[in-house]
């Protein structure tokens, strides 16, 4: 639950998701859910000559096994706190 | 008819309202009563209102009652073939209604052929024989809108599911069956504690038949030829249509479509073309032309246009409009939210909650279930409140959910360990219907890329061992210097041993022979997360209310282990983490264990990491990152002891943790790195303030002052004759700054600190001590009362803002080292150092 958690926490957040494909979606992020799925508003794409087709598309449904890295922000990340929530998630799992 | 609990509304026939006839009255005119449920998201007035759902805005105001429109599903077929269309002026809208139900039961027989063509693998059979592909519809309807949108049929039924009864009900599908003869589940949001969800379980085997049904619907450009029966079984099937000449051939050209359908292209595009274009469709519609020209005016094109647009609009909303009914949509809610929610948010969702509450400056404004509800609401595209935008209501009906999610929840694990005879008996199907779930591996114990092999963890014992063995053979530092203190230690006292320890540890920045004489890195890492496991739990326990006991974690701090050459507790020190778990272990200790700990801390002072970097002396030219690292200990460890000193500690203890320093360390080392001297001055200057406070109300013993005076003694023996070592060269400043780059906010070296600490030495001392102080940093003095002068000069030639930044460094200058002058009376200004009057 450590990624959704912290997805979550990027909601309303700008983000470049890049996809196993190649394609790199920089946009909203709208909403997460537990299989990382994500859904984006106001994309837009960096290579539009080579992706013409995501031109028009405003906002976007993200399979999450398709995602290969979001990129984001350094400063909506809080750090320490992930820290801390990944020593729980350790602890938990040794109970 | 419907997927999960709506057919137990209408008995086994499955009237739904929506669905049974689109258009139609149905439950309205049935007279059938509606339950909260429908009422509530507006599904009891849209069934009663559904056929003419917008049509004044559709079609103008002045369309007559029971004038039905078709929304373009290629129902036209089934009703204006049945009921020509020179009947519908006549008939009232009940009877419209009631025969639309007419219809739909007809359609129910028709459903209970089973669709060979989704349960074989091979080529669908043959179906009836006038089946129109979804394609050839698809096109008729497009060419029908394109003349004008003129038909009037009523509106289509949106697209029957597949009944379950034409499908084999597998015969271990007991409680389904059962179900559906009991009496129908009391409606959630009336009963919100009533047995709901395991309905919902027994019904997950009717879910499973009802998805295909689903794709029905999708528009035609999915997979067109792959389902005729979905049309098929919602047009009626023996009628011919009257005076379509070329329906007969249409249908025979469509015949042995049904082989070909698995490949989603018609081998004969331009024939279809021809076909789609030709006849039916244009008879229809004239006849329908001519019979609307009756009735109303001629539109004009502008009208008719957005007419069309209307038109699309609606269809589009109308399209799959009561696929679902709104328990469907509450059990697809449960079921995702059931994935979501946790009993306790702050053990599963830790980052997420915390992260808002220090977003939101720690206030925690709604319950977590609210704020669920709300988030989900807001993200899954429900409309709030439905038709009547009542977002309260919507919110509240989404707790609810997120209540039963919660309780959904809580059954899992139950319901996993049960699984294997639930599939037994034929009622475990559930899990299938929302996507694969398995039990080994689910959103919340996530496949993993790295396994590591619990049995390499080894016990702290262990690695310790090894580490210790491992500095045995490899010659480290730290071994090499164990030798040669056994060449020649036999007449040292303990107290130069230390020292002699201490400054061989400067010799090298690297830590590692330090942590090698506490313990080892690894150990000294794991120490530091099993301090770290301690904290949370502690604050965790804080938090709920629970009693804390700091047991454990001063155990691990290991502060009185006296196994290891370096305290455990210092070499944690050299780790960024383990700095900045400090003012967190603080919260937790009790006023004689921070004492105890800060004691250990002064006495072993030497072996810190941190003084080693930041003493120009073993580190002349940091690195970025130790800079960062000094910074940090500077804002974390070394306002702890600020705090600690000005808030709880008296004279006596202050003294101690001053000899604690001077007796273990070799002071006038400690004292050329910035941190060393920042910790000396934050000692002597709380006890010179102490010294002053005490002056005025209670006046120390003169024991206590005797006692002072002595360490003073020592700490300024240990410093006299290298009191200019405070001072960094050039070299090291300037390297500093360099490092420090543009991120600085200042582009020179900051000396405040050097002076704050000769000031404070100066203060506790007395005449003489001053002087020698005075004698030794004399040179410094005057280079710093130089360097404000030709600051002054060059300001004088420079314009804007770099004089004004020169001639403040300079005004800063002379603050600085005012700090000490003052102290002794004197000031420095203008180049010249004057008494203070």
């Amino acid at each position: 639950m450590l990624f959704f958690s912290f997805f979550k926490t990027l909601v309303d957040q700008e983000v470049v998701v890049e996809l196993k494909n190649d394609i790199e979606i920089k946009g909203t992020l709208q909403s997460v859910d537990q299989f990382l799925n994500l859904k984006l508003d106001n994309i837009s794409c960096d290579d539009e000559t080579k992706y013409p087709h995501l031109s028009t598309v405003r906002n976007i449904f993200i399979r999450g096994s398709t995602v290969r890295y979001v990129y984001l922000n350094k400063n909506m990340v809080d750090t320490n706190l992930l820290q801390d929530a990944t020593r729980r998630e350790a602890m938990s799992e040794k109970k | 008819m419907s997927f999960f609990g709506k057919r137990s509304r209408g008995g086994a026939k499955g009237r739904h309202p929506q669905q049974q006839q689109g258009g139609g009255a149905g439950a309205g005119a049935g007279g059938e009563p509606l339950d909260f449920e429908e009422t509530y998201r507006g599904y009891g007035d849209y069934g009663q209102e559904d056929g003419d759902y917008l049509n004044d805005e559709t079609f103008g105001d002045n369309a007559e009652l029971g004038n039905d429109f078709d929304f373009g599903h290629g129902v036209q077929q089934q009703e204006a073939v049945p009921q020509p269309p020179q009947q519908q002026p006549h008939v009232s809208y009940v009877q419209a209604a009631q025969s639309g139900i007419h219809t739909a039961q007809m359609d129910t027989s028709a459903d209970l052929k089973p669709m060979a063509s989704l349960w074989s693998t091979g080529p669908p059979a043959v179906q009836q024989p006038h089946i129109l592909s979804m394609e050839e519809i698809e096109r008729q309807q497009r060419q029908m809108q394109q003349q004008g949108f003129m038909q009037a049929p009523p509106p289509p039924p949106p697209i029957h599911p597949m009944t379950p009864q034409g499908y084999p009900v597998p015969p271990s599908d007991a409680p389904y069956q059962g179900f559906m003869q009991g009496p129908p589940p009391p409606p959630p949001a009336t009963a919100p504690n009533a047995p709901t969800a395991p309905n919902m379980q027994q019904f997950a085997p009717n879910v499973q038949y009802g998805m295909p049904g689903q794709q029905g619907a999708y528009p035609p450009a999915f997979n067109q030829g792959a389902f005729p029966g979905m049309y098929q079984a919602s047009s009626p099937a023996p009628v011919q249509p009257q005076g379509a000449p070329d329906r007969g051939e249409l249908q025979s050209e469509l015949q042995p479509q049904p082989q070909s359908q698995s490949q989603s292209q018609s081998p004969q595009p331009e024939r279809e073309q021809r076909l789609a274009s030709g006849q039916p469709a244009q008879l229809r519609t004239r006849l329908q032309q001519q019979q609307q020209q009756q009735r109303r005016e001629p539109l004009s094109p502008e009208e008719q246009q957005r007419l069309q647009v209307r038109h699309a609009k609606v269809e589009k909303i109308l399209k799959h409009a009561g696929l679902m009914t709104p328990r469907d949509k509450d059990f697809i809610t449960r079921y995702q939210l059931s994935q979501i929610v946790t009993e306790d948010p702050y053990d599963e969702d830790f980052y997420f909650q915390v992260y808002k509450i220090i977003q939101r400056g720690g206030v925690v404004g709604e319950s977590n279930k609210g704020l669920i509800a709300r988030a989900y609401l807001e993200h899954s595209g429900h409309r709030l409140g439905g038709r009547y935008k009542r977002a309260d209501i919507a919110l509240q009906r989404m707790q609810n959910q997120v209540e039963k999610a919660v309780t959904v929840a809580k059954e899992r694990p139950q319901k996993n360990k049960n699984k294997l005879e639930e599939e037994a008996s034929g009622a475990g199907g559930r899990e299938g219907v929302l996507g694969k779930v398995s039990t080994a591996m689910n959103s919340k114990t996530p496949r993993r890329q790295l396994q590591i092999p619990l049995a390499n963890l080894r016990s702290n014992s262990e690695i310790e061992a090894s580490e210790l063995e491992a500095s045995a053979k490899v010659p480290t530092p730290g071994a090499l210097e164990e030798v040669t203190q056994s060449l020649d230690n036999v007449e040292i006292s303990q107290k130069s041993r230390v020292r002699r320890r201490s400054s061989y540890a400067f010799s090298s920045v690297d830590h590692n022979s330090v942590l090698g004489r506490s313990g080892g890195r690894k150990f000294v890492l794991s120490l530091i997360e099993t301090v770290y496991e301690e904290v949370l739990e502690l604050e965790a326990n804080l938090r709920s209310g629970k009693e804390t006991n700091n047991q454990k974690l001063w155990d691990a701090l290991h502060v009185n282990d006296d196994v290891y050459e370096v305290c455990p507790f210092v070499s944690m020190l050299t780790f960024d983490k383990g700095v900045k778990i400090m003012p967190r272990i603080f919260n937790f200790l009790d006023k004689q264990q921070k004492l105890k700990s800060l004691q250990m801390f002064f006495s072993e002072l030497s072996h810190l990491n941190i003084i080693i970097i930041s003493s120009y002396k073993t580190n002349p030219t940091p690195s970025d990152a130790q800079l960062k690292k000094i910074d940090l200990f500077q804002t974390v460890f070394l306002k702890i002891i600020v705090s600690f000193l000005s808030s709880s500690s008296n004279f006596i203890e202050i003294m101690g943790l001053l000899l604690h320093l001077i007796k273990n360390n070799n002071v006038s080392f400690i004292s050329t790195s910035k941190i060393g001297l920042n910790l000396i001055t934050v000692l002597i200057s709380r006890a010179a303030l102490i010294r002053q406070d005490t002056n005025r109300s209670n006046v120390l013993s003169s024991p206590e002052i005797s006692t002072w005076n002595e360490i003073y003694d020592k700490l300024f023996t240990a410093m006299e004759s290298k009191i200019v070592a405070v001072f960094p060269p050039a070299e090291y400043t300037d390297r500093v700054v360099h490092a420090a780059g543009s991120t600085a906010p200042t582009k020179y070296y900051d000396q405040a600190y050097i002076w704050q600490f000769l000031a404070s030495l100066a203060l506790s001392g007395k005449l003489n001590h001053q002087r020698i102080i005075i004698d030794e940093v004399r040179d410094e003095i005057f280079g710093t009362i130089n360097a404000a002068e030709e600051m002054r000069e060059q300001a004088k030639n420079t314009q804007g803002a770099p004089a004004d930044d020169l001639l403040y460094r300079r005004d800063k200058l002379y603050q600085d080292l005012n700090l000490f002058l003052n102290v002794m009376g004197l000031i420095a200004r203008d180049g010249e150092i004057a008494e203070l009057k």
